[in-house]
Formats: C-alpha cells, structure tokens, sequence
C-alpha cells in the first residue's frame, strides 16, 4: 500500500530568515499511528500547517493519500486539528459543528446524523446547545477532535490533542485512537506528553531544529536497544560487570541486549547472595529515551527552542 | 456542489458573527427610529405637518397636491436620509461592525479551521467579502422599503428609483470596504481597518471637496474676468466711437470708466494663473479616487429625473422666485449654478466604472495576500 503520507525535502523559511523547516522527508504508514516529536519550536505544527495547505512551503515535494501536497479537494479527506484552535464563541457546538462539516462539503442529513454521533463519542452530547465561548479548554479539545472526525476522515492530523484534557479524557481519547487506527485509519500525532503516546506509537519522528533527526517504526528503533532489568532489594553487588542502580532502597542490575536465557544466571546469582528478587522485566527503550537519542544525535544546542536562524548552513 | 455547502455556510457564519454584536441591534434600532421620523411628516392644505401631526409649520407654497411637497419630500429622502443618514452616520456604524469580518476569521487559531478545507482562499475571500456587502445591502434595502412606503403614502409617489439607494449605498460601502479589507489582511486588527478606512474616506472627501472649492473659484475668476474684458470692450468702443466723433470729453470719460474694469479683469486672470495649476493636480488625484459622494448623488439625480424643481431650487429659494425678479447672477452664484450643471453632466457610467477599476486594484491587492499569506 503507499504512504499516507510521503515527503521530501520540505523547507519553510518564514519572514525574517526564520528557517523552520530546513529539508524534512517522512513517510507515513497507512493504518499506523505516527507520532510526531520534538522539542518546542522545532516545526512540528508548521510541517502539519503545510500538509493542510495553510502555511505554504518553501519548497517541498511529495504526497498525501497520492495527491501531491496542496491538492485541496485531498483535504476532504484528511482531519485537522490545529494547536491552540478556536471556535467562533457565540456558536453552540451543534453550530459550530455544523459550519465546519459543511466547510468539508457534508450534506445537511449527513451532517445531523455524523454530528450526534461524534458529539457523542467525545462526551459532548450534553452541551450541543451551549456556546462554544463558555466551555473550558478540555471541552473545547473535545470538540475540536469532533470537528477532525466529522467528514469521516482517513487520515488524521491531531496538533496536541490531548492537550487541557483531563486523564479520564486521554484516557478516552487514546482508546478511541487506537479503535480508528483498527478501524484502518491513518493518524499523525503531534504531543509533547510522551508517557500518552508510549503504548499507541507504532512510527516515529524525532524533528529537531527543522531537520528530522531520528525516524523509523517503534520495532526499528529499539529492537537493538532492547534490555532486561533485574530488581532486588538491597544495594549493588560488587560482583557483577553489569551496569546497575540504585533506586531507593532497591537496585536494578540492567542487561542491554540479553536475551531471557542470559538473565538466568544473573537471577540465580543475586539469589545465591541471598537477596529477594522484586522483579524481573524485559524493558524497551522508552520513548524518552528514543527522543534523548535523538536530541544526541542532532547536536550540542539541540535543545534549547526556537528554529534556527540566519543563512543556510 | 459541495462548494455551494461551503459557501453558504461561510455565509451564514458572517451573518451569525455579525448578528452577535451588540451594535447590530443598535443600528437596526436607529434606521427604525430614522424611517419612522420620515413617516411622520406630511401635508395637508395649510402647509407640512410634522410627528404625526404633533407640531404643524403653515405654508402658502408647500402643502399637498403641491410640485413642491413632492420635491421636498423626495428631497428630504435623498438629500438627508440617504446622503446624511445612510451614507455617513450609518455607513460609520456598518463600518464599525463590518471592520471585524476579515481580523476576526484571520485569527490564530481560527483561521486554520477554514483554510484547511477544501474551499479555495479565493472563493474564501470572495464570499467573506461579498458576505460584508450584503449585510449592507440587506440593511439599506429594509429601509429603503420603508421610504417607498412613506413616499406612496404622503406624496402619492411610487418610485421605484427609491430603491435604487441599495445599489448604490452598497456600492459606495464597497469603496471604502475594499480598503478595510486589505488593511483589516494585512493587520488582522479591527481597530486599524476602521481606523484606516475613516482616514480613507475623509481623504476622499476632502479630496472631492477641495476639488470642487478650485473648480468653483476658477470659474467665478474666469467668469468675472470674461465679464470684466466684456466690459472693457465695451468701454473702449464707446471711446473709440467718442474720439471718432471727436467728443474729447465722453472719450475721455471712458477711458476713464476704463481702468476700473481692465485692473479687474488682470486680476481675476492672475488668480485665475494661480489657481489652474493646482486645480489641475487635484483633479488628476480626483480622478483616480473613488467617487463616494458623487455615488450617492447618482441616486439625487434618478429621483429629480423628470421633476420640474429640484431640490437644489428649494433650498435656494430660487424655486419661489416669480420670473419678474429674476435678475442676472453675480459671478459666485453663476459658478455655483456652472457647478451644479457641471455636476450633473458627469456622465454615471464614468463616476461608477472608475470607482469600481480603483475598488478592483484595491481588492486585487487584498487577495493576493490572502492566498500567499502563512497563518
Ligand atoms: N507564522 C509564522 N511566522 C513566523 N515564524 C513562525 C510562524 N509559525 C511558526 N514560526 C516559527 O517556526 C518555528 C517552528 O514553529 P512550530 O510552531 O512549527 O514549532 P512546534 O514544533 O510546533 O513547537 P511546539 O512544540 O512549541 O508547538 C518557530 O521558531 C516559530 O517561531
Ligand atoms: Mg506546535
């Protein structure tokens, strides 16, 4: 199947040598949750603005669902919610809704019947008369995920979703992104709240100052940095070369790229000292870890905010 | 199809944004409290009453049945409602809602919501604007069928020319809209679009009027220099003719008279030299200004078609004049009458083309932005 999506070498320089994006190419998988990450101002929403044509690239070149970028009947297609959206304030929800489904071409009967439903997914059923200006931003959040899924998109662009969610609501709204990604559709996701995205990641890119520093599926990437973790209670034993620690009043002896046949013996040594095993785990480099990884290799000020500035380098 | 949907929701979000002010209820308030103010003038056989018949002014020329209670009413439609009331106070009020339509859809946060769908920027545009438009439209055409009405009633006209106030207010609104909107696209500020668009106006209407001032004053200096050089022409006749006849002392006596009108004549052509040169260039920037006040005037004009008084006769008194005491116009009020014909001898086809070619290069601009512009 080709990529939902499928880019190359996308720059954006904005007014004032304000070099956001700096040459990012990505694929992303059909029917795959993509997450999106990086550090603040790396140019994660401005790579999402293009896609959906509202920010023109500087230059750019490839394909979303086959259509080359900018193709606006495409955008029927694809669900978008923006960073930081907002509705107009005097509209219910219900109208609102109804503007932003008719935007995306949905006839009248569609529409009453998508927007019930919809409202009801992300608990808002209760507040389709009420003013969108009175709701508090979780609610809000809500709503704006309703408008991303009214036209029935394939694919889904979610510029931090979760964002001002409460945890019963990402909680809500993980699980209905994994029933989607089920369903067949393709999500892109933008979050800062990596521990959110942990168990619903199945690709990923690490952008860095305009430049994707680290990108692959979850299984690529951490298939070599696979580890088991042994904890015990009480300190270090000197007798092992393992790397350790110490947590607490525990100790962890970590085994990078062992299988569960090595970790016998190590289990039985710490028995032998006469130790209590408190657990016994196969670990995977979390995604924190990955987006460390990435900051390393994308250089010493990687991680101070902001898009580079100035000529090209 | 589907771009229909999306047009008349982009519309109907515009009306709902507008209709969500405060001030939308005021103004429609204020056109009410206007019309019914119109309404309650009439005629009756001894002269004008006025609220309804609360107060009553008696007059021998203007009562019922009377060319002159049609003129005036019609005047009073024309000349006050229109050009005082929806051309300038409510045309303010228009502006003053109208200014949020572009910066507030331009948002961050809001704009990302509309430009990520599959509706073109330029249909975008285009219906946000005309979408601007219409709510003018619709508010000038609720109270100009309130005139028609009123009209009917006190002065048994039922011209339809009366409605041509909605064209043209609209029309003249869109001049000065052009110019909100591209401020209002490149600011995204309410308060610099309107505060643009009422320096942009005022500019054209001094720019008229300063032209017109000129205008008028080198016609009075032309004219009292045509008369003047009459005059002397005259005059040396008449010396000529007396030093033929060898009367020495008539043609003395003329050339005497002489100087006066010559000294006269050489001033009114200096001040003529002073001001061509700068009547000139205000009528170049004239030219490419659109014409607001002139718009408004066309509708003046329509309702005075075939009307034997104008409104201009009223007001001057000239209308109650018995031709016995017509008299020759000294040389301020024949500019002023030069001016009036002048006036309407602009053809409407140039006012209105003119104006629509500078309002097209404005919006050109706007759209341009509009689509390259990052949000
Ligand atoms: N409209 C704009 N005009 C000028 N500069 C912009 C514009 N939008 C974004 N930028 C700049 O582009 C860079 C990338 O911004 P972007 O919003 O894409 O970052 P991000 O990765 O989404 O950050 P965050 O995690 O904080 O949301 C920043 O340096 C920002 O200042
Ligand atoms: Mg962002």
């Amino acid at each position: 199947m080709p990529a939902a999506i499928d880019i190359q070498d996308v720059e954006k320089t904005f007014r004032k040598k304000v070099r956001a994006l700096r040459g990012v190419s990505m694929q992303v998988d059909p029917g795959q949750i993509f997450c999106l990450l990086g550090p603040n101002g790396a140019g994660k929403s401005t790579l999402v603005k293009i896609l959906m044509s509202v920010i023109h690239a500087s230059r750019i070149s490839g394909t979303m669902l086959g259509m080359p970028i900018g193709h606006k009947e495409t955008l029927r297609r694809v669900g978008y919610l923006p960073e930081h959206h907002r509705f107009p304030a005097f509209m219910t929800a219900e109208q609102a809704l109804h503007f932003y489904g008719s935007l995306s071409g949905m006839r009248r009967a569609n529409r009453l019947k998508r927007i019930q439903a919809m409202l009801e997914l992300v608990g808002m059923a209760a507040w389709r008369k009420h003013r969108v200006g009175t709701f508090s931003k979780g609610m809000q959040q809500r709503i704006g995920l309703a408008q991303a899924l009214l036209h029935d998109p394939e694919l889904l662009l979610l510029d931090e979703p979760t964002d001002g969610v409460d945890p019963v609501g990402r909680r809500e709204i993980r699980d209905l992104l994994i029933h989607l990604r089920n369903d067949g559709h393709t999500i892109l996701i933008n979050s800062h709240i990596l521990s959110e995205l942990e168990t619903i990641c199945d690709q990923l890119a690490v952008v860095v100052k305009g430049r994707v520093a680290l990108e692959g599926t979850i299984d690529e990437l951490t298939s070599d940095r696979r580890r088991w973790i042994v904890a015990y209670e009480g300190s270090g034993p000197e007798w092992t070369d393992e790397e350790t620690r110490q947590d607490g009043r525990n100790t962890q002896v970590i085994l990078p790229g062992a299988s569960a046949n090595d970790v016998q013996p190590v289990i039985d040594r710490i028995r032998g000292a006469g130790c209590s095993i408190i657990d016994v785990s196969e670990v995977r480099e979390s995604l924190e870890d990955l987006f460390m990884r990435a900051l390393e290799l994308a250089g010493e000020d990687a991680a101070t905010p902001g898009a580079n500035k100035g000529r090209p380098t | 199809m589907n771009t229909g949907i999306a047009i008349l929701a982009i519309l109907r979000e515009s009306w709902l944004t507008l209709r969500a002010e405060k001030l939308f209820k005021l103004v429609l308030g204020l056109n009410m409290l206007v019309i019914v103010a119109y309404l309650s003038v009439g005629f009756d056989d001894t002269g004008v009453s006025l609220f309804f018949g609360l107060t009553h002014v008696d007059s021998e020329y203007i009562r019922s049945g009377t060319p002159f209670a049609r003129t005036l009413y019609l005047g009073i439609y024309s000349a006050f409602i229109v050009n005082l009331w929806l051309a300038w106070a409510a045309s303010i009020l228009a502006l003053i809602s109208t200014s949020s339509i572009f910066p507030s859809f331009l948002k961050e946060g809001a704009v990302e919501l509309v430009m990520s769908r599959p509706t073109g920027r330029t249909t975008i545009f285009f219906v946000k604007y005309i979408g601007g438009l219409l709510f003018v439209a619709v508010q000038v055409g609720i109270f100009t069928l309130g005139a028609f009405i009123a009209a009917g009633w006190r002065v048994d006209v039922w011209d339809p020319a009366i409605f041509l106030a909605i064209p043209l207010v609209t029309l003249f609104y869109s001049y000065l809209f052009c110019v909100n909107v591209l401020v209002g696209v490149i600011t995204r500020s309410t308060l610099t679009a309107l505060l643009a668009t009422l320096l942009f106006w005022f500019s054209t209407f001094s720019i008229h009027n300063t032209d017109k001032i000129l205008t008028e004053n080198v016609i009075r200096f032309q004219t009292s220099a045509t008369r003047a050089e009459k005059r002397v022409a005259e005059l040396e006749a008449e010396r000529d003719a007396a030093t033929a006849a060898g009367q020495t002392k008539e043609a003395e006596d003329a050339s005497h008279w002489l100087q006066g009108p010559q000294q006269k004549a050489e001033q009114a052509q200096a001040a003529v030299d002073q001001l061509l040169p700068w009547e000139t260039v205000m009528g170049l920037i004239q030219a490419i200004m659109p014409e607001t006040d002139r718009t408004i005037g066309l509708l003046h004009r329509m309702l005075e078609r075939d009307a034997d008084l104008s409104m201009q006769d009223l007001m001057s008194g000239r209308a109650f004049e018995k031709d016995e005491d017509h008299v020759v116009p000294d040389e301020m009020e024949a500019a002023q009458i030069e001016m009036v014909d002048r006036e309407n001898e602009v053809p409407g086809w140039w006012i209105i083309s003119k104006s629509v070619v500078f309002e097209f290069i404005i919006l050109g601009i706007a759209l341009w932005i509009f689509r390259r512009r990052d949000f």
